[in-house]
């Protein structure tokens, strides 16, 4: 069972080389979707025997691996991890699905994309700092590429800004994990990166404010928060399909999972001395960036300001210091993760067939491909948290604990999700209705249009069936996600 | 006199005669073979170390050998084989055979071999001056070539500087001390404080540390390009051995901290913004060695083990990275009417899918991205600063990586992203130069995966 955990991370980045050495596309695209599939099933296994009721890490590997530095080779889940490693295992698989037919270099890219996967997996996994840390860099090259190579327009200024900016991010994560790691040494003479080593320790405030700032930077980066999410517009819009599938759903999750796994348990009364900052930059994000995203014309900068306001729910349910938030914060990285890959599935779609993104030049879709319209309308239900879909549950789940503890600040974030709904239905309408303003040229090349090919809808049915599991039958993934939030909050 | 402990240099010396004699025999159509036979001799001198007992002394106590030092030149003689295996295709294709070629870099490196065991300012000044005057004639080779000439001048001109400093160093060292023995003495007289002034001046030099950078760009840009990467990874190994030797004398000194310091800032800023303005990769390439100069001596900032641990891992993988970048470098001069202006990289990766891959990798392990190894000794001389409470030197490391990125980037970039405007021939790449790339790149990823099968060795 241990060895399991180990098998499903490096499987894909084993699948990386095999496809970098044989350099033959049929193959690349077999080996990915199967690799991909594996993991996925090896992963649902974990998560079906997965004991809640028992407490820690489970599935853990420790095996020394640079002794004279205190670095081991160490990793396991909780019931946080397991279930993010699912819904990353699950949105790998629907991306490899969708690229199916890329034609561009696909021996390439989907070697990048079987390394990302490794490094999603490790991230979310690893129990060492520096593992961690290596993981959580490992990202960094493969999705630069992919987006650099198979963007579009401004696809090297996407990349570059997404490389810089979390770059500069990861290196202040560097600080403090040093800074952590120096004073654990200073304090006991042993050298450790071990998360359970530091796990035990309580820090001086001064450290822990410390610590807290230079962890959370890094992590407000990747989520992205407001003031530091300016990368992520832009490198969503010149990503391809499956690269910003990847990088909704999994990449910006690091961000949050980080502050659930080291910020809260690792720095408690920093964690709640910087509350009103949070919460300041979380509500500030949840409702300026849903105002953004009403603002625009182009769907894919829509879907990714909506991400951002989303993820502001997620940083505010965490930071409530209720159980109830804090579950309903780690069920809506899911919910989103789910949710967001599908809405970007619609996207790319469009763009394939009618090549372009803007609402102006589209409009009375729903006629033409039927099939997608259907997919795209729950994709969004499920983003704008309906009823009966994951993100519900989750959105209820955070302001109900939220309320319960900051009632102001619950009311001002909850303005936020009305005008999620607004910017859904309203860039619906224009990309799906509207006919009547459709051109006779138009008109002619919608009827030309095909609509989901079969790769297409297991794509989209993967994904949306598990929304609805979620969302119909919260119990067993809240149950699990409690195993984690009981401990992070101390009880 | 214990001839046991210096068996490889004799070896190398041996080596380098009878490579010179075989020139004076042979034709210049023979250049490839004195080329792998003087490539075998750093290794034969490898295999040497094995038969060495250490610590020992000879030569009346001038030439010292410890179980770190054998390991700084076991690492040399590795870069040095590579580089001399990397070398006689470039030269060929050039159509400019110089059979010196194949000894001169053999004679740089006994030089450094025994600066590195030096325990006297008379072997240290001798020792450095063999390896300089190699060096001076192996940048200047491309007699026909304006940029090759100034190249050798300017470096001849502050490399004397440098001696100079080196010479009246020793000299205050002597005044003050009564012995040109390196020894830790207590002294804090004004004279003694002026020789480790200019003894590290002097040092710092060669290591291309600002403000006595101003040969590198030149130099570096100019000199023929296998013979860029032997500049910027043998000498830079040796250097920083010598440089943790001397630190362990001079410590004690409170200003030492501060030029160090001082010494390691300029550095690592200046070069890091002025790397941005380049346009030649070869020259951007120059100043990134003085920001890794600048990243170096913070390692010399205190007498403390970790540090200086990590500032030896640090700069032998570094010499690795840096012999392979100018390797690739190397490789695509040959193509003709290939300058290293950064248009000329453009959409490398059509043509060479492996060699672009492979400069990226090394320049990804520059910026410090894991699993490459140059991330560990970023990482581990970082720790190191930290835990003696050099905060604002530690910042200032990570404030500078940072900076670089960008400017390794855009190389990355032009690699990649962009379509190549101008189309050369392809390139091909001979063994040697396949040897050395392949070698230098899986030390970079291995080791940066078990960094304890190197980090380990190095014993303080």
């Amino acid at each position: 069972m241990e060895n399991l955990l180990n098998i499903a991370i490096f499987l894909p980045l084993l699948g990386a080389i095999l496809v970098g050495i044989v350099r033959n596309e049929k193959f690349s695209k077999v080996v990915s979707l199967s690799i991909s599939s594996v993991v996925f099933l090896i992963i649902l296994y974990l998560f079906l025997n997965f004991d809640w009721s028992a407490q820690g890490f489970q599935y853990v590997t420790k095996l020394n691996w640079i002794p004279s530095l205190g670095i081991s080779y160490h990793v396991g889940v909780d019931g946080m991890a397991i279930s993010l490693l699912l819904m990353t295992s699950l949105v790998f698989v629907s991306a490899f699905l969708w690229s199916l037919k890329i034609e561009d270099r696909p021996n390439l890219y989907f070697a990048l994309f079987l390394a990302l996967e490794t490094a999603c997996l490790g991230v979310f996994s690893a129990l060492d700092l520096f593992l961690f840390y290596l993981f959580w860099e490992g990202m960094l090259i493969p999705m630069y590429f992919i987006i650099g190579l198979w963007g579009h327009d401004r696809k090297v200024y996407a990349a570059n800004k997404f490389f810089v900016y979390t770059f500069f991010g990861s290196v202040f994560l560097l600080l403090g994990l040093a800074s952590i790691v120096v004073y654990g040494y200073i304090m006991t003479g042993t050298i450790s990166f071990d998360y359970t080593f530091h796990m035990a320790f309580s820090y001086p405030m001064f450290l822990q404010i410390a610590g807290f700032l230079l962890f959370g930077l890094g992590f407000a980066v990747k989520i992205p928060m407001w003031p530091v999410h300016t990368w992520l517009p832009d490198a969503h819009v010149e990503a391809p399909t499956a690269g910003s599938m990847v990088l909704a759903a999994v990449l910006l999750k690091m961000g949050t999972y980080g502050f659930v796994r080291y910020s809260l348990p690792l720095f408690p009364d920093a964690s709640k001395y910087f509350i009103p900052l949070i919460f300041f930059l979380s509500v500030v994000a949840i409702i300026y960036t849903a105002m953004m995203a009403i603002a625009q014309t182009h769907i894919k900068r829509l879907i990714a300001y909506s991400s951002i306001s989303h993820m502001g729910v997620v940083t505010l349910g965490t930071f409530a210091m209720d159980l109830n938030a804090l579950n309903g914060a780690i069920y809506m990285m899911i919910a989103h993760g789910l949710s967001s890959a599908a809405l970007f599935m619609s996207a790319g779609f469009i763009y394939d067939r009618v090549h372009s993104y803007h609402m102006d030049d589209l409009g009375g879709l729903a006629r033409y491909v039927p099939k997608l319209a259907v997919f795209f309308m729950i994709s969004g239900l499920a983003g704008i948290g309906f009823p009966g879909l994951a993100g519900f549950v989750a959105e209820f789940l955070v302001f109900l604990g939220t309320y319960k503890n900051f009632p102001v600040w619950a009311f001002i974030a909850g303005v936020g999700i009305v005008l999620s709904a607004a910017y859904f239905l309203y860039m619906y309408k224009r990309v799906m209705f509207e006919e009547e303003t459709l051109s006779e040229y138009r008109l002619e090349k919608w009827k030309q249009l095909k609509d989901l090919e079969l790769h297409h809808m297991l794509s989209f049915i993967l994904i949306i069936a598990s929304a609805f599991i979620m969302g119909l039958y919260p119990y067993p993934f809240v149950k699990i996600i409690e195993h984690t939030s009981r401990y992070v909050l101390g009880g | 006199m214990n001839w046991n402990a210096v068996i490889p240099e004799l070896v190398l010396a041996l080596g380098i005669l009878l490579v010179f004699v075989l020139d004076l025999f042979s034709d210049k159509k023979h250049y490839r073979l004195l080329s792998v036979i003087s490539a075998l001799v750093p290794i034969a001198s490898l295999i040497s170390l094995l038969f060495v007992q250490y610590p020992a002394r000879t030569l009346f106590d001038l030439f010292e050998v410890n179980a770190l030092n054998l390991l700084g030149k076991a690492i040399l003689y590795i870069l040095t084989s590579l580089a001399i295996f990397s070398m006689h295709d470039y030269y060929e294709k050039k159509g400019s055979v110089y059979t010196e070629l194949s000894y001169l870099p053999l004679l740089s490196t006994l030089g450094l071999s025994i600066l590195i065991s030096s325990a006297n300012l008379v072997l240290v000044f001798v020792s450095l001056e063999l390896a300089s005057i190699g060096m001076y004639v192996m940048v200047s080779l491309l007699r026909d070539d304006y940029l090759s000439k100034e190249a050798g001048y300017k470096y001849l001109m502050i490399g004397s500087v440098g001696t100079s400093m080196l010479a009246l160093g020793s000299v205050f060292y002597y005044a003050s001390t009564g012995s040109l023995f390196l020894k830790e003495y207590r002294d804090e007289n004004s004279l003694f404080l002026l020789s480790m002034f200019l003894l590290l001046s002097a040092l710092a030099l060669k290591a291309s540390a600002v403000p006595y950078h101003f040969w590198t760009p030149d130099a570096y840009e100019g000199a023929p390009t296998p013979i860029t990467g032997y500049l910027s990874s043998v000498p830079k190994v040796a250097l920083y051995f010598l440089l943790v030797e001397l630190l362990g004398y001079f410590y004690h000194l409170k200003q030492w901290l501060i030029l160090v310091a001082i010494l390691s800032i300029l550095s690592m800023f200046y070069a890091n913004f002025v790397a941005y303005t380049q346009r030649s990769v070869k020259r951007l390439m120059a100043y990134s060695t003085i920001a890794h100069a600048g990243y170096f001596l913070l390692g010399l900032s205190l007498a403390d083990p970790q540090l200086q641990k990590a500032l030896l891992f640090y700069v032998s993988l570094y010499a690795f990275a840096s012999l392979g970048t100018f390797t690739i470098m190397s490789v695509l001069e040959k193509r003709s009417g290939f300058s290293h202006h950064i248009l000329d990289y453009r959409g490398l990766y059509k043509d060479h899918p492996i060699l672009a891959s492979l400069f990226a990798l090394f320049l990804f392990a520059f910026i410090g991205i894991p699993p490459m190894a140059l991330f560990v000794g970023k990482l581990t001389l970082f720790m190191g600063l930290v835990n003696n409470m050099l905060l604002p030197l530690a910042i200032a490391l990570v404030l500078a990586s940072i900076l670089s990125a960008g400017y390794y980037l855009r190389v990355v970039v032009s690699l990649f992203l962009q379509e190549g405007e101008r189309r050369f021939p392809p390139a091909k790449v001979s063994g040697g130069e396949a040897l050395t790339l392949l070698l230098c790149s899986l030390l970079m990823v291995l080791l940066g995966i078990f960094p304890n099968l190197l980090y380990d060795l190095i014993k303080l």
